[in-house]
């Protein structure tokens, strides 16, 4: 079987055979529109398989599969959006689907990185600041620093704290807490959020391994081995 | 009825005294409920953050206005006091606008106790608040089978029923449309009411006064707290069918 979490900006394909993990760019995916999976999570899943769960369910599950665990928060920094789920005793306390204030905030940060040849691996995290209330403002603040002076360098690692400082406050200041999704792998990204909490990485499948779980208690019976 | 006739307007839960007696004075009128949104053009008179259901009012009354003959506008603690301005404006703006407060229950001992057969019925949530709200104007005589609630609705019929369809069967209503029903719409403490082990969801119009209490019964029942302006988005949706999922 194949199934994926089709994002906003990458496509997560797993094939649950062979436990291959592919990630294309959703744009590429948009271009086959004959191409369909047997489940799917992600903004445009439901029109890619006739099974959709959707990314908040999606990332309770895996989130609750992978810790082994009933309580836990878990934060997801999508291209489009950021996601929570907190759970206490295997039910939900808090959902929050934030697609307004700090939208497409994960998207930018990709853009501008690219626009100025950036690796967010090898960028130096700043103590100071961008308020990034969303994708677009942060950018324009990040050239006004740039025109300021302040080298492009410096201006993005202040873009990216300012996304740092928006996860922070999404989880109320708590000291430790799990994130999900892309940014998981931008080191830049995750040296500065670990100056304000514990911050447990879980990876790009999350969603995946949720959708798995879904799958599995569905009347389809998989027969998957969910990891 | 044909649109010659003419239309009278309303909004909230006026006292049936008050329809009653309008419905005599143009028995051939047909009643339209202004708090729906029926997609009619901004008439640019309201602010656009602001409550949905009241700029539906003054958009509806003014894209009706050649026809409408008269307006039934609720003012009391039953409606808000964005009822109370609205009817006001459009008394300012020409309209004939008779006023109702059917505020005269304010509170109640026992809220578990009041009968309330469509909000605990088996039938669809749609339907459900429909037919509540059908109530404003006829009582209802059908008879409905009910059902043990599985999850909760909280709140006044929502500006896109398409929220409504996201919830089972066996979600009971509590809020406003719930004291609607018991024909006591300024009733806090029928309000206030829901059974708390149920997992419920707190609905209110965004820039509503009412968040402030589905965001404190929220907090202390562990349910979900939403609140939506226009159509809702996929965020709001998302949450909602994970928030009942998750609780089953």
């Amino acid at each position: 079987m194949k199934i994926a979490d089709c994002g906003t900006t990458y496509t997560k394909i797993l094939d649950t055979e062979s436990d291959e993990l592919e990630i294309i760019q959703t744009k590429d995916l948009l271009r086959v529109s004959q191409m369909k999976f047997d489940g799917a999570t992600g903004h445009l899943g439901r029109m890619k398989s006739d099974y959709y769960k959707n990314e908040l369910v999606c990332l309770a599950r895996g989130t609750q599969n992978i810790l082994k665990s009933d309580t836990f928060c878990v934060v997801d920094v999508g291209g489009r959006d950021t996601k929570l789920v907190e759970f206490k005793d295997g039910k939900p306390l808090r959902l929050d689907w934030n697609t307004a204030c700090g939208a497409n905030t994960g998207f930018t940060l990709e853009i501008i990185g690219r626009y100025f040849d950036i690796d967010f691996n090898s960028l130096d995290t700043e103590d100071d600041y961008i308020n990034v209330t969303c994708g677009v403002f942060g950018i324009e603040r990040a050239f006004d620093l740039i025109i300021d002076g302040v080298s492009v360098d410096k201006a993005v690692a202040r873009f990216v704290h300012g996304v740092a400082r928006n996860v922070y406050r999404l989880v109320d200041g708590r000291e430790r807490f799990y994130l999900s999704g892309g940014l998981v792998e931008n080191k830049c990204f995750m040296k500065t959020i670990e100056k304000y909490a514990d911050v447990v990485p879980l990876g790009r499948a999350v969603l995946l391994n949720g959708l798995m779980v879904c799958m599995e208690n569905s009347d389809l019976k998989t027969g998957f081995k969910i990891p | 009825m044909n649109n010659s006739q003419g239309k009278i307007g309303f909004y909230g839960c006026p006292k049936k005294e008050v329809t009653g007696e309008i419905r005599q004075r143009f028995p051939e009128c047909e009643w339209v409920d202004l708090d729906i949104d029926y997609g009619k053009p901004d008439s640019g008179i309201m602010p656009r953050a602001y409550c949905k259901i009241i700029r539906n009012i003054i958009d509806n009354a003014f894209s009706l206005k050649e026809n409408m003959r008269i307006i039934v506008a609720s003012v009391g603690a039953d409606k808000c006091e964005g009822g109370r301005y609205a009817s006001y404006i459009l008394q300012k703006m020409g309209f004939d606008v008779v006023e109702s407060k059917n505020d005269d229950i304010l509170s109640c001992q026992n809220p578990e106790k009041v009968d309330v057969p469509i909000s605990t019925s088996s039938i669809p949530l749609v339907e459900k608040v429909e037919k509540i709200m059908d109530t404003v104007l006829i009582d209802s005589t059908e008879t409905f089978m009910q059902v043990k609630p599985t999850h909760g609705f909280w709140g006044v019929p929502p500006n896109d029923f398409n929220l409504l369809r996201l919830f089972p069967d066996s979600t009971h209503v509590y809020g406003w449309t719930r004291t609607v029903e018991a024909s006591r719409p300024a009733d806090i403490d029928l309000e206030c009411f829901v059974v708390p082990d149920i997992p419920t969801v707190f609905y209110t119009q965004s820039f509503c006064a009412k968040s402030q209490l589905a965001k404190h019964l929220a907090d202390k029942y562990g349910g979900l707290y939403i609140d939506a302006d226009g159509k809702i988005g996929m965020g709001i949706q998302a949450r909602i069918e994970a928030f009942l999922e998750l609780n089953i």
